[in-house]
């Protein structure tokens, strides 16, 4: 009796976690649909006459179109010379002993703990006398940083994990050494690198404060022009916000199954090394 | 698999060289700019030695932002770890596996979201007049709240979302952590009588010290960058009751006065601090991790 009493309660917390993701996500996802007069009620209103104005007012701003192709631009391209240099070197560092492996590792991860505010600041004075601020090219090297340094991170382990007796099959077989990382390695470890590149993504995706402090105009990024939006005076058009925040989160929430995967596949006991 | 290859070689010195260049040339440009008198509308400057550190010191608002980022620190990462463990616990408890699995995906979309979305999704659930998270609030009293506008609410509130969501993608780590150990310890404690909460507390949670341990380290690195909701959500105030350290820089450096030397000698000290704690801490956690 006492234990199922105790299972019900248990029950009613897990069931309050998730109605506090469910409820104000699908409250903001309603309100994207919603006239300002049904926002800004007293009572919150569940049923209502819905429109597509707002996100037909947001995608049809010339800001948000801007800031949405900036956002694609920089993220895709940070994303790739991430991939491009940084999968190489964190095979290299899985599988070759090397005197400085627990360095580079350790530089890796010591990038996290600067704060973006502490890069940024010299960053903006860099770009200015450089003649580069407040463009993409910019950004793009300013977050290359950021997806180097994830990606070789997140890749380290996917290596190891592939079993190392495949690579030696192939040596058997005449692969040299570029070789067994293209055609062995990569595509075994394949799985695990698209999460590790996918949540190098959403970081860049969602990155704010270096793209505030490194664009004025021409090259804000869409978090830079959602936040702009949501600082709008008194009157404030709710239901623009509500559609131009949706907006931004699609993308990442897009990759919600790859990143689940990827987390349940580094949190699993290794069967070997 | 010894083979004489150059593969080591040109697969990561031209990486690190480029993350070198990347991390080490901002970083040394950070102390430059600190040492001079420059600001974003007048690109002329002079050396001015440590004159910005030693003001930065008589100056109230800054040891503010930094009690204020103590702060934010300590209650963002006690309270997500008070959080995920508890609501890992009773997942794991009192639901079945593939209802589990379900709500493991769910708990990771607040910590996917832009922040930038996150503070908006709840400064509209806060709002006073018409947020849903305050209608409760709103009905009782008769009065609209604004927990934002409050000095004594506006921080917590905001830790609120950081909580949201890095407590929630804990719990998930933490599940799914539990998942992989063996049943056996935790049997045998059932066997000797043990109640549930003390198999948890003496067995399981000892069980996944280390992977614990690093989840603190996670989080306490993630804490620092609580920029974008606090810009979103409060803009540093009331006043200047939730300004963190990187909300001043970037006042400093940008909105208020374009004082960008000023706001780069709080960089400056912002990059040691941390560097020095994290490293310090790394060092521990390794540790603790073996032992």
């Amino acid at each position: 009796m006492a234990r199922g009493l105790s299972r019900f309660a248990a029950r009613i917390v897990i069931a309050l976690a998730a109605m506090s993701v469910i409820v104000p996500l699908l409250w903001t996802l309603l309100s994207g649909f919603k006239n300002r007069v049904d926002i800004v009620t007293p009572t919150p209103m569940i049923f209502f006459t819905p429109t597509l104005d707002n996100f037909a007012y947001v995608l049809g701003r010339e800001s948000v179109r801007t800031g949405l192709l900036n956002s694609i631009i920089v993220s895709g391209a940070s994303v790739l010379i991430g991939a491009v240099f940084g999968l190489p070197c964190a095979y290299a560092v899985a599988r070759y002993p090397m005197r400085f492996a627990h360095d580079i590792q350790f530089f890796v991860l010591s990038l996290r703990f600067l704060p973006p505010v502490a890069i940024a600041i010299p960053l903006i004075v860099i770009w200015l006398d450089v003649g580069l601020y407040d463009t993409r090219t910019a950004l793009i090297i300013t977050y290359s940083l950021l997806t180097l340094a994830t990606t070789i991170w997140l890749a380290i382990p996917a290596f190891k994990r592939v079993p190392p007796e495949i690579e030696e099959a192939a040596f058997v077989d005449g692969y040299g050494p570029y070789a067994i990382f293209f055609l062995i390695a990569l595509p075994v470890a394949w799985k695990s690198l698209i999460g590790a590149i996918v949540f190098s993504f959403v970081l860049v995706w969602n990155e704010f404060l270096i793209a505030l402090m490194l664009t004025t105009s021409d090259a804000k990024t869409l978090p830079v022009v959602a936040s702009e939006m949501t600082q709008l005076g008194r009157d404030v058009p709710w239901g623009i916000l509500n559609a131009s925040v949706i907006l931004l989160s699609l993308p990442p929430l897009l990759f919600l199954g790859v990143l689940s995967s990827f987390l349940s596949s580094v949190l699993k006991p290794r069967n070997q090394g | 698999m010894k083979i004489r290859t150059h593969l080591p070689i040109v697969f990561t010195v031209p990486t690190m060289a480029v993350l070198a260049v990347l991390a080490f040339v901002p970083t040394v440009d950070a102390v430059n700019i600190a040492l001079q008198n420059r600001e974003l509308s007048n690109p002329d400057s002079v050396y001015v030695g440590f004159a910005n550190f030693r003001a930065l010191f008589s100056d109230a608002r800054f040891l503010n932002s930094v009690w204020v980022s103590v702060e934010w620190e300590l209650i963002t990462v006690i309270a997500t770890m008070a959080v995920a463990i508890p609501l890992a616990i009773l997942m794991f408890e009192a639901i079945s596996p593939k209802l589990r699995n379900a709500l493991c995906v769910l708990f990771m979309v607040p910590v996917l979201l832009p922040r930038v979305s996150a503070a908006f999704v709840w400064r509209f659930a806060f709002h006073p007049l018409f947020g849903l998270a305050v209608y409760p609030l709103r009905l009782i009293t008769g009065h609209p709240i604004d927990l934002l506008a409050d000095p004594h609410t506006a921080m917590a509130t905001v830790a609120i979302v950081d909580v949201w969501q890095w407590g929630l993608l804990f719990a998930v780590v933490i599940v799914k952590l539990l998942e992989t150990l063996p049943r056996q310890p935790l049997e045998a404690a059932l066997l000797d009588h043990a109640r549930t909460w003390e198999v948890y507390a003496y067995v399981a949670m000892p069980m996944l010290r280390g992977a614990l341990i690093s989840l603190v380290f996670v989080k306490m690195i993630e804490s620092l960058r609580a920029f974008d909701l606090i810009y979103v959500m409060t803009r540093g105030g009331p006043g200047i009751t939730t300004e963190t350290l990187d909300m001043y820089a970037f006042s400093q450096g940008f909105i208020e006065s374009g004082r960008i030397s000023y706001a780069s000698s709080m960089a400056v000290l912002m990059m040691i601090a941390t560097t020095v704690a994290f490293t310090i801490l790394w060092r521990r956690v390794r540790r603790w991790q073996e032992a």
